[in-house]
């Protein structure tokens, strides 16, 4: 019948599949599948047709059918290329890439002469990344075709050998495959079929990953070189250069590139660069020297090989003037660059630029209206030491000649206004101050905050950020550090209310969310930062840039519901584009840019390690867990995340921590990312990380030991038990390691990891010995079961008694929000784990039953069943207590800030938003977490 | 001052600074991807002394014949490093690459309402080429225009000379 189908009229079965197709691309699954049951009732063998209902199947979700099909359909070995792709989508959706290859394989057997199965076969190598595969399949192709892409994916396949296959970690693999890999391309130049740009840049990155630069720098020179169309050959050599050392050459051809554009400022590096090797070794011939005095007049026939020169050059750049009607920041800069090299150098700087302090004050001068002048001269603050800084920092604000009783006159002036500021506090400038100097400045900058939008920023587009906006901004950051230094939540209440304020005039001005996103997580107001979050319409890889910032607190407020959702659409884009992700390297061999590949596979390796991803999957199976209402959903229930393949040691923390605009003395010294403090909280988040995904290990063993029959369950009981035996020896070593929550004297720095509020709350203690309970009751030895009830219960006490202590303390407490979220944490994570206990009680309690189905007349256990009991009960109890705890836990709706707002000139408008926002957060938080104890209470008893 | 160099993956873990900016859409990873592994010469980014991206454009080259282009599909410049010039060196860049492809013109759309991006390449030598009505959707749909700089291949200058009457989004391409 198949073959019937083949030499059945195309046009026919084409007209007939048609509307499936557009079903299936307006997302209409079901309808699609109508239309499939249609035409295979008038074409029953019509295997495209079987095809695209497999892919309707699964896309309505019924997994197993879908595959079923498929296997049916790997029986009839289709053949025809419309089969094929609707089945390699179907693959493709189900994360089976192998199972695309393998039915590639078998349609080549069919059809070995057709071009697109072999591409499709070579591709679906590159997406399981089988670099030995791909090298076969596309030298096939080329034989069979011989053209010159099939011929240079067949080389990079050997690269990609060399580089991250068999040759990645053993040196002598990996010089026979690239010097294979050089022969190949070698055969191509010695037949004269090298051609494109793509190839020769092939042959580069081969002769790169073998060092063989100056055999790089030859082809550049050669005729292989003019083929590098788009790319500039200048620019190609210069890394090849600097590597060889060959600082003349690196000189001269900089010097090349600055004359016609001097903003160049990589050029720049390597040029000053170059200047100081040439000094050090004073390897310029004398020929070179003899002719520099000969030829002074043409540039580019003498090298730079001193200082003076260099700075010479620089000079003569700068009265060149400017490029496109700009005055260029280039040489100005290029000067502190020069400046910072003679004083790692050991030479004394000042007889070439004069004092360094100088150069920053003309270049303040120069640019300081420009609001990149900051970051521009931030990089060379560390040419000052702390005296001098501050000595700059008055300076700078002296030149601007705005006293305490001046508004600027211009925007320019305010713009220098606010650069100084800004390097003010660079300088540390605000450290060390009274409280009272801060609160004063803070009072200036609103003020001058409301005199530049009231003068220069009334007419501005929706989409414009306003030009005094920093200085609100800037206040705001002192706020934060008056609530450090006085230990009070007041000064970060106003900033609320300040950047409200700011965002209601300019509404897209994402310094301002970011930051109140941060300020309203501080003092645990989850609806505060949700509503911030929102407006940021963060998309896409955002999701895992700054995801973080929400995810990581979000959970911890109480606001089960918001959590819920937050993690699903952030959930959705992680697994999503785990699907394409394998497709994008495919794009790299389709269009030739072997270049990018290397880049490409790093992306993906980085995207798929996420910690966050990570921790987003986990934290959304435990809350799944925490939510559940019957114990039977739990056993359908996928409770292992990510397909359990979590590489530990890969897990990379892709926080964007740069994006937080910072004048904090830290920021002269390294990158935020780079900072060890971040380094270390990374390390406790992928402790929590770990600990927490045990809790996962363990309930899923559990489950599958209920799920087992009694030849099996030994093995799964050996299961469980492996995992409590690591999460002992993980939980041990963490413990007894010091980790110190991340200073939060930063306003940019995240909030502190969750391991010590865990730790704290002793998970560990309570859950694993639920989990040694369960495994008694499996094993059905129950002596001990008794004393460990007694000891859960002990444990239960002391942490609810904790959060009993905690929130009395919090109700009496004049300053009801300082510690409200660190309280709010303990008191959420006290439900959770109660919420887990209770889960586990439940499965004891199904482990303990007698199966059903065989009608054995023996009973529970009594005394397990008298040991449940007493468990259960001591769970309600704990439940009661939290609950009636919670029950008296209020906010105060009134919370008095007028004084400081009228410091600031603001309306007590925005205060009331920002409280109500608080209280509002608070009361849904408490009312869905006494929501979920009474579920659970209803659970246990019912 | 800027440091120019190819777009590389990781820097869409960097943009954020560029992308927050209401105007600059962030578009799905399959996107950058495509331009990417399709045209890299054509994504550049510049970069700043500090190491933050201050901008970056995204292009291709299309079409056949003499309609065969440089194309810029997205420019951006972070609020902190408007004003610099930074933009007309990613153009510079973008149309140095289209000559160097033996391209006839650098094509571009814009907003009919965006006013400075449009004062911004008429300095650069762009004139307006056509109208595109309702060609960004939104509420209400928005027109845009076509806005072209011939190239030294077209000599007698015929890509830029402007249409009398708008088209519609379908007749484009």
């Amino acid at each position: 019948m198949a073959s019937k189908v083949h030499v059945q009229d195309n046009s026919v079965v084409e007209r007939r599949l048609r509307p499936i197709y557009e079903w299936l691309d307006s997302g209409n699954n079901k309808k699609a599948l109508q239309e499939c049951d249609k035409v295979l009732k008038k074409t029953p063998n019509l295997l495209c047709a079987k095809a695209l209902k497999a892919l309707s199947i699964l896309r309505m979700g019924r997994e197993a059918e879908c595959v079923s099909i498929l296997d049916s359909l790997i029986e009839d070995s289709p053949g025809d290329d419309a089969t094929l792709q609707a089945m390699t989508l179907c693959y493709r959706e189900l994360q089976q890439q192998e199972q695309i290859c393998t039915l590639y394989e078998n349609a080549i057997k069919l059809d070995p002469a057709n071009e697109e199965f072999h591409t499709q076969l070579f591709m679906s190598y590159v997406r399981i990344g089988d670099f030995k595969l791909q090298q076969q399949s596309a030298l096939n192709l080329y034989k069979l075709k011989p053209k010159n892409p099939y011929y240079c994916w067949a080389v990079m396949s050997v690269v990609q050998q060399a580089t991250r296959g068999s040759g990645e970690f053993d040196s002598t693999k990996r010089g026979v495959l690239l010097s294979l890999a050089e022969r190949m391309i070698d055969k191509l130049i010695a037949e004269s079929k090298l051609d494109a740009e793509q190839e020769v840049q092939l042959y580069l990155m081969i002769l790169e990953l073998q060092d063989k630069l100056e055999e790089a720098l030859q082809v550049l020179n050669g005729p292989l070189g003019d083929k590098l169309v788009c790319s500039s050959v200048n620019l190609y050599k210069l890394p090849y250069l600097t590597k060889l050392r060959k600082w003349s050459d690196v000189n001269l051809i900089c010097k090349g590139i600055l004359i016609e554009s001097m903003d160049r400022w990589d050029i720049w590096k390597e040029y000053i660069a170059s200047v100081f090797e040439l000094m050090k070794a004073d390897v310029v011939d004398e020929e070179r020297r003899e002719e520099n005095h000969a030829n002074g007049e043409c540039e580019l026939e003498y090298v730079d090989d001193t200082p003076e020169k260099a700075h010479e050059f620089i000079c003569r750049l700068v009265e060149n003037g400017d490029d496109n009607g700009y005055l260029l920041r280039g040489p100005y800069l290029a000067r502190f660059e020069l400046c910072s090299n003679l004083i790692r150098q050991g030479i004394d700087s000042g007889d070439l630029l004069g004092d360094v302090m100088e150069l920053f004050i003309e270049y303040f001068r120069k640019f300081g209206h420009r609001s990149c002048c900051v970051s521009d001269l931030r990089i060379y603050l560390a040419l000052l030491d702390g005296e001098r800084r501050i000595e700059l920092a008055n300076r700078l604000i002296k030149d601007v000649g705005i006293s305490s009783t001046s508004v600027p006159q211009t925007e320019q002036q305010m713009q220098r206004h606010l650069c100084s500021l800004q390097l003010s506090r660079l300088c540390s400038n605000h450290r060390n101050l009274s409280s009272d100097h801060l609160a004063a400045l803070v009072t200036a900058f609103s003020l001058h905050y409301q005199h530049g939008y009231q003068t220069y920023g009334l007419n501005l587009l929706y989409t414009d950020q306003g030009p005094s906006d920093p200085y609100a901004i800037l206040a705001a950051h002192i706020l934060y550090d008056l609530s450090e230094s006085t230990q009070s939540s007041k000064p970060i209440i106003t900033a609320l209310v300040l950047l409200e304020n700011l965002l209601m005039k300019s509404p897209c001005s994402f310094n301002a969310k970011l930051l109140s996103l941060r300020l309203f997580h501080t003092i645990g107001a989850g609806i505060g930062a949700h509503q911030v979050y929102e407006t940021l319409d963060l998309k896409h890889l955002q999701m895992d840039s700054l995801g973080y910032s929400h995810c990581a607190r979000l959970p911890t407020t109480g606001l089960l519901t918001l959590t819920a959702t937050l993690l699903d659409s952030t959930l959705k884009f992680f697994s999503s584009n785990y699907k394409d992700s394998s497709d994008h390297l495919t794009f790299c061999y389709k269009y030739g840019s072997f270049i990018k590949l290397n880049d490409f596979m790093d992306f993906r390796e980085k995207l798929n390690n996420s910690f966050h991803y990570t921790m987003v999957a986990v934290d959304r199976i435990i809350l799944n867990i925490v939510q559940c209402t019957s114990i039977d959903s739990l056993y359908n229930a996928n409770i292992l995340p990510k397909d359990n393949n979590i590489e530990w040691e890969k897990l990379r923390d892709n926080h964007d921590l740069s994006v937080y605009i910072s004048w904090d003395p830290e920021r002269i010294e390294s990158t935020p990312e780079d900072a060890r403090e971040i380094k270390d909280l990374f390390i406790q988040n992928v402790h929590f990380l770990k600990l927490r995904t045990h809790i996962l290990w363990a309930l899923s063993a559990s489950v599958n030991i209920i799920k087992s029959h009694d030849s099996a369950r030994n093995s799964c009981v050996d299961t469980l038990r492996g995992v409590q035996k690591d999460w002992a020896d993980i939980y041990h070593k963490i413990s007894t390691t010091k980790s110190v929550p991340i200073k939060q004297n930063l306003v940019t720095s995240p909030l502190p990891s969750r391991l010590h509020s865990h730790l704290d709350c002793r998970y560990f203690e309570i859950l694993g010995q639920l989990f040694n309970l369960f495994v008694n009751i499996s094993v059905e030895d129950t002596a001990n079961c008794g004393a460990i009830v007694t000891d859960v219960q002990s444990n239960f006490k002391r942490l609810t008694g904790v959060v009993v202590d905690l929130v009395g303390q919090q109700r009496r407490s004049g300053d009801c929000y300082w510690k409200r979220r660190s309280v709010l944490e303990t008191v959420v994570n006290a439900v959770e784990i109660i919420s887990l206990s209770a889960t586990i009680c439940l499965l004891c309690n199904d482990l303990a039953k007698p199966p059903q189905n065989k009608r054995s007349k023996k009973k529970m256990d009594a005394s397990t069943k008298c040991v449940l009991n007493d468990l259960a009960s001591v769970i309600k109890n704990e439940l009661n207590t939290i609950d009636s705890c919670l029950e008296n836990w209020t906010l105060p709706d009134e919370f008095d800030l007028s004084d400081r707002l009228a410091l600031l000139n603001l309306s007590a408008n925005g205060q009331n938003s920002v409280i109500e926002n608080i209280v509002n957060s608070h009361t849904t938080a408490v009312k869905e977490l006494r929501t979920l104890l009474k579920a659970k209470l209803k659970m246990l008893s019912g | 001052m800027t440091t120019l160099r190819p777009f590389t993956c990781n820097d869409m873990y960097k943009f954020n600074n560029v992308n927050l900016d209401p105007l600059t859409e962030t578009y799905g990873l399959s996107f950058y991807m495509q331009y990417l592994a399709h045209w890299p010469e054509y994504f550049q980014v510049a970069e700043s002394p500090s190491g933050e991206i201050m901008g970056y454009i995204m292009g291709k080259a299309e079409g056949h014949g003499e309609n065969w282009h440089g194309h810029v599909t997205a420019l951006t410049v972070s609020p902190e490093y408007r004003r610099l010039g930074v933009a007309a060196t990613l153009m510079n860049f973008l149309e140095d690459v289209s000559e160097k492809k033996r391209a006839y013109f650098v094509d571009l759309f814009v907003r009919v309402s965006n006013k400075v991006a449009i004062n911004m390449y008429t300095n650069l030598g762009y004139i307006v080429y056509r109208t595109v009505l309702e060609y960004y959707s939104g509420d209400p749909d928005e027109d845009a225009y076509d806005m072209r700089k011939a190239c030294s291949r077209d000599v007698k200058q015929k890509s830029v000379i402007p249409l009398k009457n708008p088209v519609r989004p379908e007749d484009v391409e």
